[in-house]
């Protein structure tokens, strides 16, 4: 999961080349990587390639800050684990 | 020459009485009797308030060309003080069900937002700090359309104001507005990433997102604007909601309310959906050559020919050489900016109508 969330960030959001490659647990949000109209387009990905649905409340800084924030938030989003992750 | 203090008192007191108190009862007149009252407010505001006066005349003689003449600046002006007393009534009328503006607004182009609706991916309305964009939007609600807007009350981000003057401005003006959307405006700040799902949400839930898309980029948002042709010049402009159609596959049509001659009643023309063929630079200079256009048919409508700030920060208006008063045939000697791009947090805040987003009106 987090080399397909990483390789998606690093493809079609990164503008900045110098920060490739990317580690899992940078910052995305205060290295400038992600803004409000990027998280949207991941946010579109991630539902699609994992068939859920991300929650406006759950658009929280801390559930998309870093590859391993995303990943968290997606792991506490499977069938059974359904309670969403708020930061 | 600075205001002094004195004179800057006298023009608050003038704006909270204006807002507070005459504006809501001129509002209840016979609406050619209403609006011809808001003229002579604006008519005194033009005699009065020299240095904004100045201002205007100049940004505009500097973006329209040499073809404006000195009398057609002066008439420019005139009407733009004009306009933005009206605006204020318009705000007013916004009662009960904004019926009493209702009746004077004729809506154009409404089939265009209903066939956008019925494809289901909701609908990005686009419009500019053109004319009574405020009370266009919240008509557009008023008039059963799910209304929401992107863009910021400027009273709460404007460094200075105390407690009781934003409640004063939330009261007599974001409130009259916010009673016909159908959420609270979506107010994009730095830091805030929610705010272009936020959209897309309410798009997905088929709803209206309407935006104004010619306000000056904020610091953090420089790095992120597409140089585009406007007013015969390149400005630097956020593309946001054409990238938001991009991704949601909504519709983005564009609306303009231009106010007819006899003030009291406007149109509301709204466009069939702009193409969003090609990439987002492409696809967006479509959108910022809409908002030039209607800004050329009636330049008194556009709120920031007051500010040569915001139009420095659009990135239209920069050196010395566009502030000389007449247009100077021979190149000018390389200068450093003086028309210094104004951040929020330094804003004015414009006590004859806080527009949303970051206009300084008035």
């Amino acid at each position: 999961m987090e080399s397909i969330v990483n390789d998606y960030i690093s493809r079609e959001i990164v503008q900045n080349q110098e920060v490739l490659p990317l580690s899992n647990d940078t910052s995305l949000l205060r290295g400038g990587i992600l803004d409000s109209l990027s998280l949207l387009r991941l946010v579109v990905f991630l539902e699609e390639r994992f068939k859920l649905t991300v929650d406006e409340i759950d658009l929280l800084p801390e559930n998309f800050d870093s590859v391993n924030a995303i990943c968290a938030y997606l792991r506490a989003r499977e069938p059974g684990r359904q309670e969403p992750a708020r930061g | 020459m600075g205001e002094s203090r004195a004179e800057r008192l006298l023009r608050s007191a003038e704006g909270v009485a204006y807002w507070a108190a005459v504006a809501p009862a001129v509002a209840c007149l016979p609406a050619a009797l209403g609006y011809r009252i808001a003229c002579w407010r604006g008519d005194w505001e033009f005699r009065y308030r020299h240095r904004k006066r100045a201002e205007l005349v100049r940004n505009l003689r500097q973006l329209l060309g040499d073809d404006l003449g000195p009398d057609d600046a002066d008439r420019l002006a005139r009407e733009w003080f004009r306009l933005a007393s009206c605006n204020a009534i318009d705000v007013m009328r916004l009662r009960y069900r904004a019926r009493p503006l209702r009746r004077l607004v004729e809506i154009r182009g409404r089939e265009h937002l209903e066939a956008a609706l019925a494809g289901g991916k909701g609908a990005i309305v686009c419009s500019a700090h053109f004319g009574s964009f405020d009370s266009a939007f919240s008509l557009l609600g008023a008039s059963g359309f799910p209304v929401t807007t992107i863009g910021r009350w400027q009273h709460n981000y404007t460094v200075g104001l105390s407690p009781a003057e934003r409640r004063f401005w939330d009261l007599v003006y974001a409130r009259r507005l916010r009673r016909h959307r159908h959420r609270p405006n979506i107010e994009p700040w730095a830091g805030r990433v929610g705010v272009a799902a936020q959209a897309a949400t309410i798009l997905h839930a088929n709803e209206v997102v309407t935006i104004s898309i010619d306000a000056p980029p904020l610091d953090g948002d420089l790095g992120r604007t597409v140089d585009v042709p406007f007013l015969g010049r390149r400005a630097g402009l956020l593309p946001g909601a054409v990238t938001l159609a991009q991704v949601t596959g909504a519709p983005l049509l564009m609306a303009f309310m231009h106010r007819t001659p006899d003030y009291g009643h406007q149109v509301l023309e709204i466009s069939a959906p702009v193409p969003m063929a090609g990439d987002t630079p492409t696809a967006f200079a479509r959108c910022a050559d809409e908002v030039s256009a209607a800004i050329r048919r009636s330049p008194a409508h556009w709120a920031y020919w007051a500010s040569g700030g915001d139009l420095a920060r659009l990135g239209v208006l920069n050196t010395d050489a566009d502030r000389s008063p007449a247009a100077e045939p021979t190149p000018a000697p390389p200068v450093e900016p003086t028309v210094k791009p104004i951040l929020l947090a330094e804003r004015e805040f414009a006590h004859d109508g806080p527009a949303d987003n970051v206009a300084a009106r008035g």
